[in-house]
Parts: C-alpha cells; sequence; structure tokens
C-alpha cells in the first residue's frame, strides 16, 4: 500500500509538470527569449498573452480528457472482453468514427446542419457510434471473447476496411464539400478540433463518474461472465450501459484529438504492471495519470523538437512494440 | 425449493434440452450423470440462470426466476463452473470476499468479513489466505471456489464437474465435504459428475441424462442398475458389490466373471 501511494504522487507530480510544461514552454525556448524590458515585444505580449495561454489551456484540456476516456474505457473494455490486449482503438473503433463522419458528409452534403453545426454534427456521429459499438460486440466480440489473435485481426481488417471506404467516399466527392470533411477527419494531436471541447468536457466528467459508480462490478466482472452472474451482478445491463459509455469515449477522444492506436493499451498495462492489481479504482486512477503523461510530454517533446514527427507516431512506435511483447507473453508461444 | 418446467434450449437447430421437468429435492446431493453432450451442464446453467432458456419456467421457492432480481436470486443460488479460467491474478482471500458480493455490494461490513473467515476456516484454506490461486495445486483450488460459494451463504449450491483436475484423494476429500455442508448447514447441493462410482457413494439422489431429456431418476440403490446406466451411456456396464455397495465396472468385459465371484 505504501509502495502504491508513492506510485500514486510521482505520477501525480508528473502530470502537473507535463500540464505546465504544455502551457508555459513556449516562453522558455521560442526562438528568440523573452527580454522584459524590450518595449516593442512587450507590448505584442501583453496583448498576446492571455489568447496564447487560453489556447493552451484548452488544448491541454482536450488532452487530458481524451487521455482520461481512453485510459479508463480501455480498462473497461477489456474487463468486458475479458483479455488485457485489446482496446477499443485495436479493435477500430477510431476508425469507424472518421469513416461516420465521411458518410454524414457523403450522404447529406457539407450544407447539411448534421454536418456544419459541430455540436449537432458531434451528437450524430456519436449516436451513430454507439448503435455499430453495440452490434459489433453481439456479432463479433461476445463470441471470439477468448481469441485474441482473431480479434487482433477482426480489428485490423476493420479499421482497414473503415479507412478504405472513407478514401474512396473522400475520392470521388466534390472537390469543395471534401475540403470541409478535412477539417472534421484529419484531425489529430497537432491540429486539434477545439470546437466541441465544451460538449465534451461535461461529457466525460459524466463517463467518469458513471464508471466510478460501477467500479465494484467491474471487479466482480473480471472474474468472467458466468462468475459474475452467478455473484448477481446484471451482466447484460451493465454491458449494453459500458458499451455505450466506451462508444461516447471513443467519439469524444477521435473527435478532439484524432485517433491514437496504442494509448489505452500502454496506460492501462504500465498501471498493472505497477499496482499488480485487479481492482479497478486505482488501477482507473493510475492508468488515466499514465495517460495523460504520455500523450502531454509526448507532445511537448514533439513541439520542443520542431515538430519532426508526431506523438501519434511515438506512442505507435512504444505501444506497438509492447503489444508485440504482450501477445507473445500472453500466448506463451 | 427448485422446480423446472418445461424447459428447452437450443444452439441454433441442435436441441440440447428438450421439454425438461425437475423437482429439486432440499437438503440432498443430486448428481447429474449422463454422456458427453447431454446436456448436464446446459441443464445446469438454466437453472442457475446463467443461460436464457428458449422455453420453460425455473421456479425458486414457487416464484418465476424471471421476476427475482439477480442480486436476489445470488442470495439463495451460487454456481461454479467447470471452467475457471481467471486472467487476473487474486489471493485466495480476495476471490472468497467476491462470496459476499451480493450480500454488500463490494462494501466489506463486519458480518461479511466474520463470513469470509468462517468460510476460509472451514475449507481449511486459512492458512494460505494470502497465496495467489495460481500459486495453488488443483485441490486447493478447488477449496479456495467452494469457500467462496461457501461465504455466499446461499441455499442452494450448483457444481459443474467440481472433480474435474483432481486426483483420487482430492476428488473424496471434496465429496466429503459436500456431504458435511449438506449435513451441517443444511445446503442443498446439484453436483454434474462423470464417475457413476462417485455419484453412487456420495449423493443421496441421481439424475440421467439422455439427448437433452431426463431419462432416469431415483435413489442409489434404483440406479445403479445395469439395464439403466446401459440406456443412458449406451455402453456395456457391469455392476458388482464391494463392501454392501454398488460399484459400477465400466472396462474390460471378460473379467466380470472374475469380479463377482471375488465378491
Amino acid at each position: 500500500m505504501k509502495k502504491n501511494r508513492k506510485i500514486f504522487i510521482i505520477a501525480g507530480i508528473l502530470v502537473v509538470i507535463a500540464i505546465l510544461l504544455y502551457i508555459f514552454l513556449w516562453m522558455l525556448t521560442t526562438k528568440q527569449p523573452l527580454k522584459l524590458n524590450d518595449p516593442v515585444r512587450n507590448a505584442i505580449l501583453q496583448k498576446n498573452i492571455t489568447r496564447i495561454l487560453v489556447r493552451n489551456s484548452t488544448q491541454v484540456l482536450a488532452m487530458v480528457v481524451s487521455a482520461v476516456l481512453i485510459a479508463t474505457t480501455s480498462l473497461v473494455f477489456q474487463t468486458l472482453t475479458n483479455n488485457r490486449i485489446l482496446t477499443p482503438s485495436l479493435i477500430g473503433f477510431d476508425a469507424i468514427f472518421v469513416t461516420i463522419q465521411t458518410f454524414i458528409i457523403f450522404i447529406f452534403s457539407s450544407t447539411s446542419i448534421l454536418f456544419y453545426n459541430p455540436y449537432v454534427n458531434f451528437i450524430t456521429a456519436t449516436l451513430l457510434m454507439i448503435i455499430i459499438t453495440l452490434f459489433m460486440y453481439r456479432l463479433i466480440l461476445r463470441k471470439n471473447r477468448n481469441n485474441i489473435i482473431f480479434l487482433l485481426l477482426v480489428g485490423m481488417v476493420l479499421s482497414t476496411l473503415a479507412r478504405s471506404s472513407a478514401n474512396f467516399l473522400q475520392t470521388i466527392m466534390d472537390p469543395a464539400e471534401f475540403d470541409s470533411l478535412i477539417i472534421r477527419t484529419q484531425v489529430s494531436i497537432t491540429q486539434m478540433n477545439l470546437n466541441v471541447i465544451w460538449i465534451a468536457t461535461p461529457l466525460m466528467i459524466f463517463i467518469i463518474f458513471a464508471l466510478f459508480r460501477e467500479i465494484k462490478n467491474y471487479d466482480v466482472m473480471a472474474l468472467g461472465e458466468s462468475q459474475a452472474v452467478g455473484l448477481g451482478v446484471n451482466y447484460n445491463q451493465k454491458m449494453n450501459l459500458s458499451l455505450i459509455y466506451i462508444a461516447i469515449a471513443m467519439s469524444i477522444s477521435t473527435a478532439l484529438i484524432g485517433p491514437i492506436s496504442f494509448l489505452g493499451l500502454i496506460a492501462v498495462n504500465a498501471a498493472r504492471e505497477l499496482l499488480k492489481t485487479y481492482k479497478h479504482l486505482p488501477l482507473f486512477i493510475l492508468s488515466s495519470m499514465i495517460a495523460v503523461i504520455f500523450l502531454v510530454i509526448g507532445q511537448v517533446i514533439v513541439a520542443e523538437t520542431g515538430y519532426l514527427t508526431s506523438v501519434t507516431v511515438l506512442i505507435s512506435l512504444i505501444g506497438g512494440a509492447y503489444m508485440i511483447y504482450l501477445v507473445l507473453k500472453e500466448n506463451k508461444i | 425449493m427448485i422446480e423446472i418446467k418445461n424447459i428447452s434450449q437450443a444452439y441454433g437447430q441442435f436441441k440440447v434440452l428438450k421439454d425438461v421437468d425437475l423437482t429439486i429435492q432440499d437438503n440432498k446431493i443430486t448428481a447429474l450423470i449422463g454422456a458427453n453432450g447431454a446436456g448436464k451442464s446446459t441443464l445446469l446453467g438454466v437453472i442457475a440462470r446463467l443461460l436464457e432458456p428458449s422455453r420453460g419456467e425455473v421456479y425458486l421457492d414457487g416464484v418465476d426466476m424471471r421476476e427475482i432480481k439477480s442480486q436476489e436470486i445470488a442470495k439463495k443460488i451460487a454456481i461454479l463452473k467447470q471452467t475457471n479460467q481467471l486472467n487476473i491474478r487474486i489471493t485466495i482471500r480476495d476471490l472468497v470476499s467476491f462470496g459476499r458480493f451480493p450480500h454488500c455490494k463490494g462494501h466489506l461490513k463486519k458480518a461479511d468479513l466474520d463470513k469470509i473467515e468462517e468460510s476460509l476456516s472451514y475449507m481449511d484454506v486459512k492458512d494460505i489466505e494470502h497465496k495467489y490461486l495460481d500459486e495453488l495445486s488443483g485441490g486447493q483450488r478447488q477449496r479456495a471456489y467452494i469457500a467462496m460459494i461457501l461465504a455466499q451463504d446461499t441455499k442452494y449450491i450448483f457444481l459443474d464437474e467440481p472433480l474435474n483436475n483432481l486426483d483420487m484423494r482430492y476428488a473424496v476429500e471434496m465429496m466429503t465435504i459436500l456431504q458435511r455442508l449438506v449435513k451441517e448447514l443444511g445446503k442443498t447441493i446439484v453436483v454434474v459428475m462423470h464417475d457413476i462410482n462417485f455419484a453412487a457413494a456420495f449423493s443421496d439422489h441421481i439424475i440421467a441424462m439422455k439427448d437433452g431429456q431426463i431419462i432416469h431418476e431415483g435413489d442409489i440403490n434404483y440406479m445403479m442398475d445395469k439395464a439403466k446406466l446401459d440406456h443412458v451411456f449406451d455402453h456395456d456396464f457391469c455392476i458388482a458389490g464391494v463392501n454392501g455397495r454398488k460399484v459400477c465396472i465400466y472396462y474390460n468385459h471378460d473379467s466380470e466373471v472374475q469380479i463377482e465371484e471375488a465378491i
């Protein structure tokens, strides 16, 4: 317990440092360092400092919201599917979100309220996402729960299929429509879509709250479906509800910072390794912190090196290697 | 009392259970026997509401189980499935604590902790309570699971092949414990088994299933009968008497005569 507290304190400090670095780092590292006695620059700075700080804070908020959602829902997803490798994004959920956006614009055109109003668009896409998620669970996940390799394959095929069909539609689309689509779908951590942050943040708080309320149930569900039912958990109801939360969370994080495949995998498994527990409460908290640290510090590093690469690539590099290790270990090949 | 009425269950086109009617007798060990694929585990799963039957009802103390909340059922019926593959690392004590979930929703109170202690001691795993399940022998692990079921404190206990992976000594020990549970704590236990001799030696009542139907049912003396067992398993059995008990021999037919002579 004592050791765990130390881990939490260190992680907490790192989170704070990461966030502060992201918000204030530009002051120290711009090509022409700030000289407080420079009257010209000072005037410009005074005018813009609030704007810059607000922008950076909003961006960091978007990253924190996404990271926390990715980490917690990945953990819940692993409990539901009874394994520790799959995450919603590895199954291709984020690719599906992008495809949904493309379909909306293709069918309704960019002048439709379903597209140009960011809130209506977000809600429509999220609703579709929920339906597809529930459908996918029934169709694939539930039956093949123990076949991780198969599920990973399904995830790969599905995300490729989703991306290719989106690509296809984009190719035959009106160029003007395509232009407006790009803004929505080419979201990445360097080009965040902050339009929906004010609907995403309260939604995130709601989801986190809802997940925390179910924490004891998730502990039991980790024993497996029949055991959980035997102990009186209303498994189907809890599962459907959790899947809806997962779908919303994936929509939020993909809408805000674009797809990041391996963040959930890294965060959840790192938390598991560090805490060596099956209890969801500490895992929820620590994996969220780790996700924030990875994402924000990664982004700071990328920014400092002049955007030579993107943090998504960095995380995929680490996460991909880690996943291969996990797959080999779990299957004892 | 648990009554099963007209239960049918199908996986796709294949009918696993066909209009099964059954009353489970209280304060007894009931053994469920039958060939592989006869529908024993499915029947057990349906009674313990792990599986939704495609037709029919299960009544718990006269009330249709579908009208009882899952949590309330969990206070009356406990079930242990044969595959207990866990992908989480958990200590015996934590596992047994899960047995209190229907009663406390995960917030353990004094009464729950007492019950956990009691179950750990009863199953003789108190001294290894902090060991992880994957460090245990098959027998210890099975005892840990039974301790969880005990902590759940239910009248009915359903066990799906609890003797799997146990050597003879542990298997006898397990069945002796089940007998004690019935005698000392007044439980009602239903066990799916493969070994007819174990069923005959330790249970009070035997139900034989074949092709999704109950074909014979009765006490040990009635059931340990060559014609009936041959019918159930489509196999040539030989019933012998050892120490005043009926024993079933299921191999080496030529030696039939010798065995009977030896008695």
